[in-house]
């Protein structure tokens, strides 16, 4: 048998914990889960497992290449594990900005967003496709300085694992030290609410500092109710739909766009379009602080 | 050795992801959710697109679904999904018929099913304004 790690130890407490928060809801919050939606997320997570243990050795093989020809050796010094997580949290957190401000990146990691839902299986829809999108490539650097592989994929799995229990609403605040160093279940709704005011905020993988660090971050408001899932939400629990949705506009958007700007529905933010007919989220932040402002007077 | 393990790994999941979801199901989870009144359609009208502001409404009878015409005429589809709502911009009524008091809207996209509206005598008034949108 392979020798097992962090996520696969973490397995049979993710399951155990998603059935306490379905009892959770069943007391308080009958609709925070849905069964399609969760056969859905689910289905999203064991195909990911899948497919990530299908290439992962081949990421592991670029970060042995990269640790082969490394500048220095860190080794396994206790110290040099606590900078190696939160190096790996740190590109992380580029990791995901990126995820959600190229659309290529985006096409990927859209799975992971796609739920309306926010309950603990959602933190377990995860993508099919990250191999493809190359989105490894912000994690695996590190192995050229110096840090073992075996270290930062350590870390990286934990800090996978620490991601689950950020993805639930039973949970409303944590103690305000907490709150204001650690990614949390406020700032991560936060994270994937569509409100407008949210759109594109709290990216942070553990360490909520990156987010007020880099201009990101966004508190929870108790007056507000959250909206999650995407701008334009699936409407559907295709599992298939789920997966692929977005690479297909990436294709359609591709073929149909004049030359010039064929590249840059690859590149350029989701919602971008050539001829300025989609909205993307910074201009949807910016109507909604413009109705802010200036208010619509009501006709009727 | 790695691949059987894997295959292990695979079908030890889908049989707990089918246990999980069955036990959502006999729990009654996100259960018939539906629209409740006017008020709370016209809520997830304006948070579906931001400056969407709803003029008229008309809800269908069951609460599966609603159309919501906005002050600028632009007109959105609401309709359950799961225990949620997902809304479209109507841009053509090519997908629209009507039958008596029953309005099916659909927008051509093939993963966001029609749905069949009861609007009762408003399902008419509501077919004839759909007909000013392109085909």
């Amino acid at each position: 048998m392979p020798k097992l790690g962090p996520v696969e130890y973490a397995i049979p407490f993710f399951i155990l914990a998603i059935i306490a928060e379905m009892l959770w809801s069943k007391r308080r919050r009958p609709d925070a889960y849905e069964p399609r939606d969760t056969l859905t997320s689910l289905a999203l997570g064991t195909g990911s497992t899948a497919v990530g243990g299908l290439t992962a050795a081949l990421v592991v093989a670029a970060m042995v290449w990269l640790y082969d020809h490394r500048v220095a050796t860190i080794g396994f010094a206790w110290w040099a594990w606590i900078v190696c997580f939160v190096l790996d949290d740190f590109n992380y957190y580029w990791a995901h900005r990126t995820g959600h401000r190229v659309r290529w990146f985006w096409a990927s990691h859209v799975n992971h967003h796609s739920s309306q839902h926010y309950n603990l299986s959602t933190a377990l829809r995860q993508t099919w496709t990250g191999f493809f999108a190359l989105s490894f490539v912000f994690r695996i650097w590190p192995a050229f300085v110096g840090f073992n592989p075996a270290m930062l994929l350590t870390c990286g799995a934990i800090n996978l694992v620490y991601q689950f229990w950020i993805h639930t609403e039973a949970i409303r605040r944590m103690p305000r030290w907490f709150e204001a160093m650690m990614n949390t279940p406020s700032h991560h709704r936060v994270h994937h609410a569509t409100n407008p005011q949210y759109l594109d905020r709290n990216y942070a993988g553990v360490f909520i500092v990156w987010d007020k660090l880099f201009g990101s971050f966004a508190g929870e408001r108790d007056d507000t109710r959250i909206h999650y899932g995407i701008v334009k939400q699936l409407g559907s629990f295709n599992l298939v739909w789920s997966v692929f949705h977005e690479w297909i506009g990436i294709a359609r958007d591709v073929l149909s766009a004049p030359w010039r700007h064929k590249l840059a529905y690859l590149w350029r933010e989701p919602g971008w379009s050539h001829d300025d007919s989609r909205e993307g989220s910074d201009k949807i932040r910016a109507r909604w602080e413009a109705l802010q402002r200036d208010p619509p007077i009501q006709a009727d | 050795m790695a691949v059987p393990f894997l295959a292990i790994q695979l079908g030890a999941s889908v049989g707990l992801i089918l246990a999980v979801t069955w036990l959502a199901h006999k729990l009654a989870l996100g259960n018939d959710v539906r629209l409740r009144d006017d008020a709370e359609a016209r809520a997830l009208a304006e948070a579906a697109i931001c400056g969407f502001h709803p003029r008229e409404l008309a809800l269908d009878r069951a609460g599966i679904a609603a159309l919501v015409r906005g002050a600028d005429g632009r007109v959105m589809l609401l309709r359950r999904h799961g225990a949620q709502f997902a809304a479209r911009l109507l841009d053509s009524h090519a997908n629209t018929r009507l039958d008596r008091n029953f309005l099916t809207i659909g927008t051509g996209e093939r993963f966001y099913a029609p749905v069949t509206l009861d609007l009762g005598d408003q399902a008419q008034v509501w077919a004839a304004s759909l007909r000013r949108l392109a085909n």
